[in-house]
Order: structure tokens, then C-alpha cells, then sequence
């Protein structure tokens, strides 16, 4: 009986010890993560011009995409030069509206003085832009929309279809496209329902179709957004396609493991590879020549200029002067690129 | 006389009845199942397209399949001791990340590769073993369910693998990749080194006391502590060994993309509890062997590559495999009532 007693009364000290050990390990974790409320705080003090505190929420698609990593640097360094709080949320790795929908309904309770937003469904994200605007909120959309974006202060985002024609066109120039003779195209996507990934697509089929009829994308598959996924993807296409001219890896995961794919099998120079997003390890290999061309978004201008947006409608309490829709082109990187548009483009991770 | 002449009438249906009975055990055998369902795959996927069988192609299939199989072996140990390790995807995120961390300054100062593999192995190794403990931890100190606690390794993992990176992958080694690349034949070395792996846990799970005493604690973890055994420490051994094995398949995935990727083993950890359902091990546990698992792991990796070789589109991969775990699974149930007296 005692042997009872005293294990439950252990096991209680244990629970207690562990539930002690749990909310500590939660406080750091809070007072650590949001760096951007210890830079907004003491920006937010500077803040005269307008008379009242600025804060911004921001909620991005997934927060450690590397591409809304960069978009965050851009945000915070527009917040910091304009005295304004800035609030940083999404989930940490799931792009989707399921996810995203109650963070921005819990950012809208914190009565934010203006919401940006980058929807991850153009419908789904709909009311929430609605509820914004009703509670009169400035909303900026940036990288993707909604559906209505007529009582939203800007659109800001990078133009995927473009990036996508460009990717094509980089592709010619790395195959040495000859009218007349045809070539062996593969493309790496991440799945059949991201939209930037189908954009992109769209981009590089109608520049194909329109410009380099003997380019044939002869097979699509897709990583699930692992690396992993993406290279085996890629060992498979070399082995069923030996004449294999060229490959669109649509983004970074796909990049990653195509680049080491054909540096595994010592086809780099035989097999043109064409990637997107500068990550600065992608970018090293396109100066090692193992990608042919890297298209590069510009994520940190985009964060940039919607911070930029907001905080003017709050100022003047118009919209005049504020450019409706802003299209960021996307770059296209080579090996012969001058070091100092790679180190432009390249996005900016700690 | 009725005695007499009744013996041989049943001496003869017993003898047709126990060979049939031998006949019916081959053939609802998993492994022989399994062994022949892989042959018919690969049989179409040649047939579809003969590059299936190059050195080349084979050389990718056993590269994947090292990917899984490390992962399939420590939570077979796992699911036979009757619990389960969601943690393991996420070990290897991690402990490549932070392999490639540790590497990164060696490999950028191009030091001896044979080095930087060391390092990284040991740091993955480490990282493998001390989320293990982690696990244990959580299990034998906060009486956490294995499901539960290694449910929040799992998020913690992640979590740490995307905050340590930013999301990017870590380090670029070309070095690492020519190794493992390098082959002899269509056995690429790295997957010699797997398999070295594989066949000692296999000799350890089926003819050692380790791996009786897992078998018998997934039976009956009550029974098993008052025969003696010691439970606690037992099911301590069984995830530390899981995370080591977790923690070098982080190894493996660096030396594939000659990077530290966090998102490298995201949700490797249902393909390996796949690989173990369709070997036929139980999820209750105390029952299964290894030879299934490796085979499941086998026809996973050649049901996937086999798709893109045939240029299915690639939406129907996951509904193949869906196939695959239902068809494995329902055949077990179908063998239980099929041999009621069958022990477990």
C-alpha cells in the first residue's frame, strides 16, 4: 500500500516537474521567436508623424518558406524606416487556407491597424479581406490574390507566368535550340495544386508553343516538396530519357534535388537545368555551372512595398499615390550574370 | 472391426488434409505473397519499359530504397514491441542539418571527404540517439503513449530542422555526392553499407535474447516484466535504436543531395510504417518479421520509381500505394481467419 502512495504521490511531483518544464521551455520560446515585435516596439515609439502606434500585421502563406523568409527581411526593414509594429504570422511550413485562415482571423482580433495578407486560395481568403476592410483596416494583397480586389489598397507580386516564359527561354539558349531538330524536356513540380507551380508551367508551355515547337516536355512529376522526392524524380528521367536535353525544376526543392542528381551522375553540362528561387546554395552551383539559368523572384521587395503601401494609405488616409498593381518582374540568373546582380537577387537568409 | 477399417479412412484425409494445409501456408505466406507480388511489378515495369532493369536504374532503385529501409528496420523493432515512432521523418531532417552545419566549415576548406562522412555520420548517429532518449524519456518519465510522445518529437523536429536552416537546405558537397554515387555494378556502396546494417538488426531481431525479448513484450508487456524482463529499459533500447537508425538515415539523405535538407524525411515517417504494414507485421505487436519489412520497403521503392519509368501520371502514385497497404493488410486479415489455429 505504501509502495502505492508514494509512486502517486512521485508521479505527481513528476507531472508537475514536467508541466514546469514545459511552460519555461514555451516562455523562451515566445520571447524569443517574434523578433519582429522587439525591432517594431522601439520603431513604434519613434512614430510621431501620425500621432498613434502603426501596428501591420502581416500573414504570410508558410513562414519558413525561403521565399516569405526573405519577404519578412523586406517587411521588417520597411517597418523599422517607417517607425511602424510589425506583426509577422502564418503557419510555419503548410501552405494552404485551411491553416491560414484561423491565423488571420486571430490576427484581425488584435485589431491591427492595417492587414496584409498573401492568400493562399483566391476564394478562401475572400471573407477574410472582406472582414478586414469592414473593420477598416488598409489591405494589401501581396503575391497572390483574391478574387476581389477592388476596395484593396495594392496588389504587389511577382509575375510567375513571366518567370516561367523566361525559364524557357533560358532554356533554349542553354540547349542551343536549333529550328528543325526536336529536344527531350522534363518537368520537376512540387504538386498539381500550387498555383505558382501551374502559373509557371502555363509561362513555360505557351513560350515553348509560341517560340521552340521542337521542345517537347515529355514528362512531369511531383516532389511533395522533399528534395529526396525531387531527385529520385530526376534519376528516374535520366534513366528512361538517355537523350535528355533539359530540365525545369519549378522550385527550389525541385532545384536541390535535380542539382544533385546530375552532379551524382556526372551530367552537369550534358543536361541543361533551369531552376527557380536564388537560395544562396542554388546560386553557388549556377557559378559552378550546374544550373544553366535560375530564375529569382524578388520576395524582399515585395514585403517591402506592401509595408511601404499600408502605412502611406494610414498616413494620408488615401490611396492616391499608391500604384494599384505592382508586378515584379522575375529575373533570370546565368553563370555569366555580373557578381553583383547574384548578390542582388540572391534572398537574403541569415 | 469397425475400429480397423475406420483408421485408415482417417489416417488418408488427415494426410491430404496436412499437406493441403502445408500447401495453404506457402501460399498465404506474406513473405511468399509479397515476394511474388514484387516479382509481378517488376515483370510490368520492364515490360513497360526495358530501362527498368539497366545497372543504371537499379543503381536508383537501391539508392531510394537505402533511404527507407533504415527507417522500416528501427520501426519494425518499434511496432513489434508494440508501440510506434512517428518521430522518425523528423529525426532525419534534423540530424542532417545539423550534420551539414557541422561539416560545412570542412567541407568548404575541401578537408579529406572520408572525414567530413565521419563527422557527419557520428553528429547524425548522436542526434539519432539523443531524440531516442528523448522519446524513452518522455514514455518512461512523463508516461507519455508512444504515439503521443513521439508525436511531439515529430513537431519538435521539424520545427527545430526549419528554424536551424530557415527552410533552405544547408551546406553544398559535391564530394559527398560523387561518393554516393560511386558503384560497383548496380550496388551503389552506400547501399552495401545499409544492407550490412540491415542484416545485423535481422540477426539481432530473429536469433538474439534482444529480439525475443521485443517480441515478447509486444505479446504482453505484463507477462514479459514478470518473467523478468525489464520492461522499461527494454522499450528504452527499442526507440534509441530507431532514433540511431533515424539519425543515419539523416546521413544517407545528406550524402543523396549533398546537403542538409529539413524538409528531407517530412512524412518518411508513414512510408516506413507502410513498408512494415505491408511486410505483415502487426500494429499491435508481438508478431512480424523483418523479411516483410524489407520486402514492403522493396515494393514501395519499385512501385514509385516504376510510375515514373512508365510516365504514369504522377497523381496515381499515392493511390498505388494506398493499394498496396490495403491489399497487404486485408491479406493478413484474410490469412488470421483463413488458419484460425495459427499462433500469433
Amino acid at each position: 500500500m505504501a509502495y502505492r502512495v508514494s509512486v502517486r504521490s512521485k508521479a505527481a511531483r513528476r507531472g508537475l516537474a514536467v508541466l514546469a518544464a514545459a511552460s519555461v521551455a514555451l516562455l523562451a520560446a515566445c520571447s524569443s521567436s517574434p523578433s519582429s515585435s522587439s525591432s517594431g516596439s522601439t520603431a513604434s515609439n519613434a512614430d510621431s508623424s501620425s500621432g498613434g502606434k502603426i501596428t501591420v500585421a502581416f500573414n504570410m502563406g508558410a513562414e519558413a518558406d525561403p521565399f516569405f523568409i526573405a519577404m519578412n527581411l523586406g517587411a521588417e526593414a520597411a517597418a523599422k524606416s517607417l517607425g511602424v509594429t510589425l506583426i509577422w504570422q502564418g503557419d510555419p511550413s503548410v501552405y494552404s487556407p485551411s491553416t491560414q485562415i484561423p491565423i488571420a482571423q486571430q490576427l484581425l482580433a488584435g485589431r491591427p491597424s492595417a492587414f496584409v495578407i498573401a492568400p493562399t486560395d483566391p476564394s478562401a481568403l475572400q471573407p477574410i479581406v472582406n472582414q478586414a476592410i469592414s473593420q477598416g483596416l488598409p489591405v494589401v494583397n501581396v503575391d497572390t490574390h483574391v478574387n476581389d480586389l477592388s476596395k484593396v489598397v495594392s496588389f504587389i507580386t511577382g509575375n510567375n507566368q513571366q518567370g516561367g516564359a523566361a525559364a524557357a527561354d533560358a532554356m533554349a539558349q542553354a540547349i542551343h535550340y536549333q529550328a528543325g531538330k526536336s529536344y527531350q524536356i522534363v518537368v520537376g513540380a512540387s504538386s498539381a495544386t500550387t498555383t505558382t507551380n501551374t502559373a509557371r508551367l502555363q509561362g513555360f508551355e505557351a513560350e515553348i508553343k509560341a517560340k521552340y515547337p521542337g521542345m517537347q516536355v515529355v514528362s512531369e512529376a511531383y516532389s511533395e516538396s522533399q528534395p529526396a522526392v525531387a531527385n529520385t524524380n530526376v534519376n528516374n528521367w535520366l534513366t528512361k530519357y538517355p537523350h535528355l536535353a533539359g530540365i525545369f525544376a519549378i522550385d527550389g526543392t525541385n532545384a536541390s534535388g535535380a542539382s544533385a542528381a546530375l552532379q551524382s551522375r556526372g551530367l552537369v553540362g550534358k543536361v541543361a537545368l533551369v531552376g527557380y528561387d536564388a537560395y544562396s546554395t542554388n546560386v553557388a552551383l549556377l557559378q559552378k555551372h550546374v544550373f544553366a539559368a535560375l530564375i529569382a523572384q524578388q520576395p524582399y521587395q515585395e514585403g517591402y512595398m506592401a509595408i511601404e503601401d499600408v502605412v502611406k494609405d494610414l498616413r494620408n488616409h488615401s490611396t492616391a499615390g499608391i500604384q494599384h498593381l505592382v508586378t515584379l518582374p522575375n529575373i533570370i540568373l546565368t553563370p555569366n550574370s555580373p557578381t553583383s546582380v547574384l548578390t542582388k537577387y540572391t534572398y537574403p537568409n541569415a | 472391426m469397425s475400429q480397423v477399417e475406420q483408421q485408415p479412412a482417417v489416417a488418408v484425409p488427415q494426410e491430404a488434409e496436412r499437406s493441403a494445409s502445408r500447401l495453404r501456408s506457402v501460399l498465404f505466406n506474406q513473405q511468399f505473397l509479397l515476394a511474388v507480388a514484387l516479382a509481378v511489378l517488376v515483370i510490368y515495369f520492364t515490360a513497360r519499359d526495358s530501362a527498368f532493369v539497366s545497372t543504371a536504374e537499379i543503381a536508383v532503385l537501391l539508392t531510394n530504397f537505402s533511404t527507407l529501409i533504415l527507417l522500416a528496420v528501427g520501426e519494425t523493432f518499434v511496432i513489434i514491441s508494440g508501440g510506434i515512432d512517428l518521430s522518425v521523418g523528423a529525426i532525419c531532417g534534423v540530424s542532417g542539418v545539423v550534420a551539414a552545419f557541422a561539416t560545412r566549415g570542412m567541407v568548404s576548406s575541401n578537408d579529406n571527404e572520408a572525414l567530413v562522412l565521419l563527422v557527419g555520420t557520428l553528429v547524425c548517429a548522436a542526434m539519432g540517439i539523443g531524440i531516442g532518449f528523448i522519446n524513452a524519456a518522455l514514455m518512461n518519465w512523463a508516461r507519455l503513449v508512444p504515439f503521443v510522445a513521439t508525436l511531439a518529437t515529430l513537431g519538435a523536429g521539424t520545427g527545430v530542422a526549419l528554424v536551424l536552416s530557415n527552410g533552405v537546405p544547408i551546406g553544398s558537397d559535391s564530394s559527398a555526392l560523387s561518393i554516393g554515387a560511386d558503384r560497383a555494378g548496380p550496388f551503389p556502396y552506400m547501399f552495401l553499407v545499409v544492407l550490412a546494417i540491415v542484416v545485423v538488426a535481422w540477426l539481432y531481431l530473429h536469433l538474439s535474447r534482444y529480439g525475443r525479448y521485443t517480441y515478447a513484450i509486444g505479446s504482453n508487456a505484463f507477462a514479459a516484466r514478470v518473467a523478468g524482463i525489464n520492461v522499461r529499459r527494454h522499450l528504452t533500447s527499442v526507440y534509441v535504436l530507431s532514433g540511431l537508425l533515424a539519425g543515419l538515415t539523416g546521413m544517407v539523405f545528406y550524402i543523396r543531395l549533398g546537403a542538409g535538407a529539413p524538409s528531407s524525411g517530412d512524412g518518411f515517417e508513414l512510408t516506413a510504417i507502410a513498408s512494415v504494414v505491408i511486410g505483415g507485421v502487426s500494429l499491435f505487436g508481438g508478431s512480424g518479421r523483418l523479411t516483410g519489412t524489407i520486402l514492403g520497403a522493396l515494393i514501395l521503392t519499385v512501385v514509385t520509381s516504376g510510375l515514373i519509368i512508365s510516365n504514369v501520371s504522377p497523381n496515381w502514385n499515392q493511390v498505388a500505394v494506398a493499394i498496396c497497404i490495403a491489399a497487404a493488410a486485408s491479406l493478413q486479415a484474410l490469412r488470421a481467419l483463413a488458419t484460425p489455429k495459427r499462433r500469433s
